[in-house]
């Protein structure tokens, strides 16, 4: 059985609390300083990692004498976004992942993210589960900082997602939680999957295997690693993005995370107003298309899908 | 006074939106500035600044009072102002946190590189900022070491105090910084409250910007000094915060001189009513910056106070 803690807390104007709490599983015997930190809800509109911890947590309390080491699970770091259906911090508007690593002597958004390294300093791994947000739908993938690479490519490769992605970053990732952690020395992943303020079972339960594999690989778990899958590596092709040209509506012509050919439609955007089709939107190189719109407004630039093409 | 449009963006279901530009004077008469207004739903105080000045330039103008190039862009964002919202009301992105801005990127990267193309090219560039948090400030000046600040501009606004610091990670996609990058002495002003209006604030702003065209050879007026502005490091600035959270009372007003042992302001439980703190100033200096907001978190930034000494 893990040991619920609270890590941070701050006392909320009218007679409450915000509040960051964990739920901590060790060794039934023997002392480790060996941790891994699994995290998510940095964004209140992304709930797939709340289906994940909490099938970790039942696999743990189901085998309490598989632990070799220190697991912690942090479900909820942004509570009041994610009991409110919002992205950012509520009242202070700001996106919690762009203000890491925080401080005391900042506004609320900047303490949380202080007291959240404070918690999670020290830990080997973190892995970060986000969906994508209310717009977008992901396959599993793990995004890594191309100055990264080296060190946790080969982590994620174990987690049982379909896609690495290593990337150029842009300064601004430097203030992400990822970004803060791998800086002080805690590896970490970044997991992005599903779709804002919905839960995808299958993804959960795929991702749980990957994070049972990894940590069985990794001394955490006593457990033989898992049978998982190898992630397709970016490094092998190019990722295009598509925009769209117009505004109005974005039906899209194919599922989700379907091989697709170059010139092929992907969706269209129509005007309701006057049943018009105002543009197609055309697949312009072929591959995996791995991003899909899931919310139909779009404006001229909304991005609508992602495509992976392995052979550029 | 020419009336730009700076960028015309079609909309799904509502009417296009608009960002226009007023532009005074010619570039060939002498040196230019541009002064980019509201780009957040709730710079309210920003879109109020840059309309009256617009009105004061129209009149200049007309008095043959304008000799260099002056574009006042009152609104970015306007569809957020329109509805109350902050950032841009479809995916809650910052268009000030969008720059340089990318042709080809997403609907606010468009919006941004569209911005920033019309931006290009002035001498000077003043953004006119609201806050972040929930606070409410004297007006000072924000300038960040990006290795291409000019602090001399931003002198003579006459303003009491610049803010002089490093720039985070973050600011590296704000228009401030890239402005600079692009050769442009860009500077902001961050004044008043988020979604208010003060007058004497508002004033004090425009009297500021004025000053710093009329200095500067964009305006041939003349001019009351303004203050010899004081450069606030960061490390001269004392930041007091809340140790427990309630209903917030503050007795001081921003831009009132503390002395060490002044009494702030008072936090009472939000239900019982207990009189749970007084904030009392540590340090004596000049109240900069104070939470606005009647309801405070614990651990919350009441006041800032900028001091001579540490």
């Amino acid at each position: 059985m893990g040991v619920i803690e609270e890590v941070f807390s701050i006392d909320l104007p009218v007679g409450e609390q915000f509040r960051i709490q964990r739920c901590r599983y060790t060794p039934k015997e023997g002392e480790t300083s060996k941790r891994i930190s699994i995290v998510s809800g940095i964004h209140g509109d992304e709930l797939e990692g709340q289906y994940v911890c909490f099938l970790l947590g039942e696999w743990l309390r189901a085998n309490p004498d598989k632990i070799k080491a220190t697991i912690d699970i942090y479900p909820a770091i942004n509570s009041l976004g994610l009991d409110s259906i919002t992205r950012s911090v509520p009242f202070y508007d700001v996106d919690l992942n762009r203000i890491f690593p925080g401080s005391k002597n900042d506004f609320l958004p900047a303490q949380i993210a202080d007291g959240v390294i404070s918690a999670m300093s020290g830990s080997e791994i973190a892995i970060d589960i986000h969906s994508s947000n209310v717009f977008l739908r992901e396959i599993p993938q793990v995004r890594i900082a191309k100055s990264q690479e080296k060190t946790l490519v080969p982590l994620a490769n174990k987690l049982n997602i379909d896609f690495v992605w290593v990337h150029d970053a842009v300064t601004v990732l430097e203030s992400t939680f990822a970004h803060a952690m791998n800086t002080l020395g805690t590896k970490t992943l970044v997991v992005e999957m599903g779709v804002g303020m919905r839960l995808g079972k299958a993804y959960g339960h795929q991702l749980l295997d990957g994070i049972l594999n990894l940590m069985a690989e990794e001394g955490f778990l006593a457990i033989e690693p898992l049978n998982v899958r190898f992630p397709i590596q970016s490094h092998v092709g190019e990722v295009a993005y598509l925009n769209a040209s117009q505004p109005g509506l974005f039906v899209p012509s194919i599922e989700h995370c379907q091989m697709i050919e170059k010139g092929s439609v992907v969706g269209t955007i129509v005007d309701p107003l006057s049943g018009a089709t105002l543009d197609e939107v055309i697949a312009p190189i072929g591959g995996i298309l791995f991003t899909l719109r899931a919310y139909p407004i779009v404006y001229e630039g909304s991005l609508v899908g992602r495509i992976f093409g392995e052979n550029g | 006074m020419k009336r730009l449009e700076i960028l015309n963006f079609k909309s799904p279901n509502r009417a296009p939106l608009k960002v226009e530009g007023f532009l005074f004077g010619e570039e060939s008469k002498g040196p230019s500035i541009a002064i980019v207004g509201a780009m957040s739903g709730d710079h309210i105080n920003q879109l109020y600044v840059a309309s009256r000045l617009v009105d004061y330039l129209r009149q200049k103008e007309e008095e043959g009072k304008i000799i260099g190039k002056i574009l006042v862009i009152p609104a970015v964002n306007t569809y957020a102002l329109n509805m109350g919202e902050t950032f841009w009301p479809l995916d809650k992105t910052d268009i000030n946190m969008m720059f340089p801005g990318y042709a080809q990127g997403e609907t606010t990267q468009r919006i941004a590189a569209k911005l920033f193309q019309s931006l290009q090219g002035f001498d000077y560039g003043i953004i006119l900022e609201g806050r972040r948090d929930q606070g409410m400030c004297l007006p000072y000046v924000k300038i960040i070491k990006s290795g291409y600040e000019d602090i001399e501009s931003a002198r003579d606004l006459g303003m009491r105090f610049i803010h002089y610091r490093p720039y985070s990670p973050i600011e590296t996609v704000m228009l401030q910084y890239n402005w600079q990058l692009w050769e442009t002495k860009a500077l902001s002003i961050v004044f008043g409250k988020n979604g208010a209006i003060n007058n004497t604030t508002s004033s004090e702003v425009h009297e500021a910007l004025v000053r710093l065209m009329t200095k500067r050879g964009m305006l041939d007026l003349p001019m009351f000094e303004g203050y010899s502005s004081n450069i606030i490091q960061p490390e001269y600035i004392t930041v007091l915060k809340a140790s427990r959270a309630g209903i917030f009372d503050s007795v001081v007003s921003c831009g009132a001189t503390v002395e060490k042992g002044d009494i702030l302001g008072r936090i009472t439980d939000a239900l019982s009513g207990e009189k749970l703190e007084k904030i009392v100033a540590p340090i004596g200096g000049v109240l900069t910056c104070q939470y606005a907001s009647p309801l405070i978190f614990q651990n919350s930034i009441a006041f800032r106070i900028a001091s001579v000494e540490k």
